[in-house]
């Protein structure tokens, strides 16, 4: 297979270093440009040491490397509209980052683009290529447990602001400046558009969508911020599954302006976790770990090192197939609406202290 | 199981010196019957170790500026709303505030998942389920998150309670965790009752707090039932 010529746009997203591995020895992709979003960013990318060009003009990388066949957007959320357009313009295929856009119209416009142009648009949901998830669809759907009746799930991080200050910017973040509920000083645009997993995931694994949701804001963590930090839903889904979601970060971190070993405070800096009950027995999860642990450089303070990489390989994997194939990725704009829908949802409970209908 | 119990307060009593008391299985869980007739609902879990040290870590500013608490709790059968409210009123001690909002969402008797807000701010979340196969051992996990520090009573990085001994034989594994030099033999959850009924004992003023506690879980189960049924939040 003709290996695809891939790019990088923008590499100012909190997973844009997590791609470099895997587009560098994945042989079926040709690693070609990047293009950074400004100075900053491209300072940073060049920490990395990739040995791929990196340019500030995407015009001008596209001029440099015309044979470029698909790019990775990994930019801010306000970004993706445009970007997406650019790519859309020249039959480029896309890999968007986990939230194409929270507005609506904006996202059907993007549905509407993508299919136009006829190419793939596979949106970054690494979940569903980790191994332990992978495990966990199987015993689910072998019937083990029988009907699901309750999911929890928590996607509880760090913040990411230090490093990538657009995610604490209601702006760059939801795309707009909409307060958080009357009385509240804070904005939408924090923990919960960082973390679209565990609202995919749910659908994924129960096959059905999402009815109604609540959901609450507590004080934040970091008194700084204008967006939220800690954040919880519940609600159920069309087939009666209840959810309670813990999307927050809640897990404080050192304000790196580079994400570096000694980022955490909290000993582990992520943790993506399920409890299922169904009406035969119950699954506990950790979709990362066990896991290795030191208290050595830089603080010697105890520390989660992680062990499981596999999603970024998998993910990308099948973008690939997508492309050479002409196949539709199993996480696409389309598939991926109702969970934009159900996240602002969330948002919408929060203003009116009663649950939304999604 | 009550005569055990109140054979280990009897001990207690003697040894430390504390006025007469009976444990006896109450409609709602175990109660303290005084001398006088007068009835105390004993809220084991209050004084069970580990939430005292949360508690500590609470009130001595170890932790500074809690802002949530992340509590579930899971059974081989039992009820979850009233595991739930059990729940929610541990984190209300813990908050020292009352609960103001309870949000829940439930899945007939199988599960229960809780938002609530307290009158100081603070938020909680409580998971309940109860179908676990019979004869597991609970499955708990208690979380204190604040501006200042983390607190829990399980380790980073694991999903199951920690047991103090493993011991594998020809016959498997056994756990042995002990929690109680004095009171050495009593199942746990039978010296939580104990220690319970110990320190209103010791400290006649725990009688009506306790007593308005454990009204006021009922008035949680009650709103757990009906912020459930009515798909909306329920405001205390």
């Amino acid at each position: 297979m003709k290996p695809v010529k891939i790019a990088m746009m923008g590499m100012t997203h909190g997973h844009t270093r997590k791609y470099y591995q895997t587009l560098i020895e994945n042989r079926k992709l040709d690693w070609v440009a990047s293009c950074a979003a400004d100075e900053r960013a491209k300072e940073v990318y060049e920490l990395y040491k990739t040995g791929v060009p990196c340019y500030l003009d995407p015009e001008k990388m596209l001029a440099e490397h015309p044979d470029i066949e698909a790019i990775v957007l990994a930019s801010a959320n306000e970004k993706h509209f445009e970007e997406m357009k650019f790519c859309a313009e020249r039959g480029i295929h896309i890999l968007s980052m986990k939230i194409p856009t929270f507005d609506m119209d904006e996202y059907d416009k993007m549905i509407e683009m993508v299919d136009k142009a006829g190419i793939v648009c596979q949106i970054e949901l690494e979940m569903h290529y980790n191994p332990v998830v992978k495990r966990l669809q199987q015993e689910i759907a072998s019937g083990k447990l029988g009907k699901l009746l309750s999911i929890q799930a928590t996607n509880i991080t760090l913040s990411p602001v230090w490093a990538f200050p657009w995610q604490g910017s209601p702006e760059a973040s939801y795309g707009k400046r909409v307060p958080l509920a009357p009385g509240d000083k804070r904005f939408r645009g924090g923990a919960l558009c960082d973390h679209p997993h565990i609202f995919d995931l749910i659908r994924w694994l129960t096959g059905s969508d999402y009815d109604t949701v609540f959901a609450q804001v507590a004080p934040n963590l970091r008194k700084e911020l204008e967006v939220e930090d800690m954040i919880m839903a519940a609600g159920k889904l069309k087939d009666g599954t209840a959810f309670l979601f813990d999307p927050s970060w809640s897990r404080l971190e050192e304000r790196l302006k580079v994400p570096a070993p000694g980022w955490e405070v909290f000993p582990k800096r992520m943790e993506v976790n399920l409890t299922i009950t169904g009406e035969k027995g119950m699954i506990q999860c950790d979709c990362f770990g066990p896991n290795v642990y030191h208290n050595g450089a830089p603080n010697d303070r105890y520390t989660v090192q992680y062990t499981y990489f596999d999603e970024w390989v998998g993910l990308i994997d099948e973008f690939v197939d997508c492309i050479r194939n002409h196949k539709q990725p199993k996480i696409n704009l389309k598939w991926h609406r109702q969970t934009i829908a159900c996240m602002n949802a969330c948002y919408t409970s929060v203003e009116s202290g009663v649950p939304a209908k999604i | 199981m009550s005569e055990k119990m109140n054979q280990a307060l009897a001990f207690l009593r003697e040894k430390y010196g504390c006025p007469a008391g009976e444990i006896v299985n109450g409609n709602a869980g175990p109660e303290l019957v005084l001398p006088d007739g007068k009835k105390i609902r004993l809220l084991p879990w209050r004084v069970e170790r580990r939430f005292v040290e949360l508690k500590k870590i609470i009130d001595g500013k170890t932790l500074e500026d809690v802002s949530t608490f992340r509590f579930a709790s899971f059974s081989a059968g039992g009820d979850p709303v009233k595991t739930a409210a059990r729940e929610l009123d541990l984190a209300a001690y813990l908050a020292d505030s009352p609960i103001r909002r309870i949000f829940a969402v439930r899945s007939g008797d199988a599960a229960c998942n809780i938002l609530a807000r307290f009158a100081n701010g603070m938020s909680a979340s409580v998971e309940c389920g109860s179908k676990l196969p019979a004869g597991a051992d609970p499955m708990d996990r208690h979380e204190i998150i604040a501006r200042r520090g983390v607190a829990s009573d399980r380790t980073v990085d694991t999903q199951v309670p920690q047991s103090s001994i493993y011991e594998w034989t020809d016959k498997g594994l056994t756990t042995f965790t002990d929690v109680d030099t004095e009171l050495f033999g009593l199942p746990n959850d039978q010296i939580w009752i104990v220690r319970a009924a110990f320190a209103v004992l010791m400290k006649a003023e725990l009688g009506p707090v306790w007593n308005q506690a454990a009204a006021d879980m009922e008035k949680y189960a009650a709103a757990i039932v009906k912020s459930d049924a009515d798909n909306k939040p329920v405001t205390l």
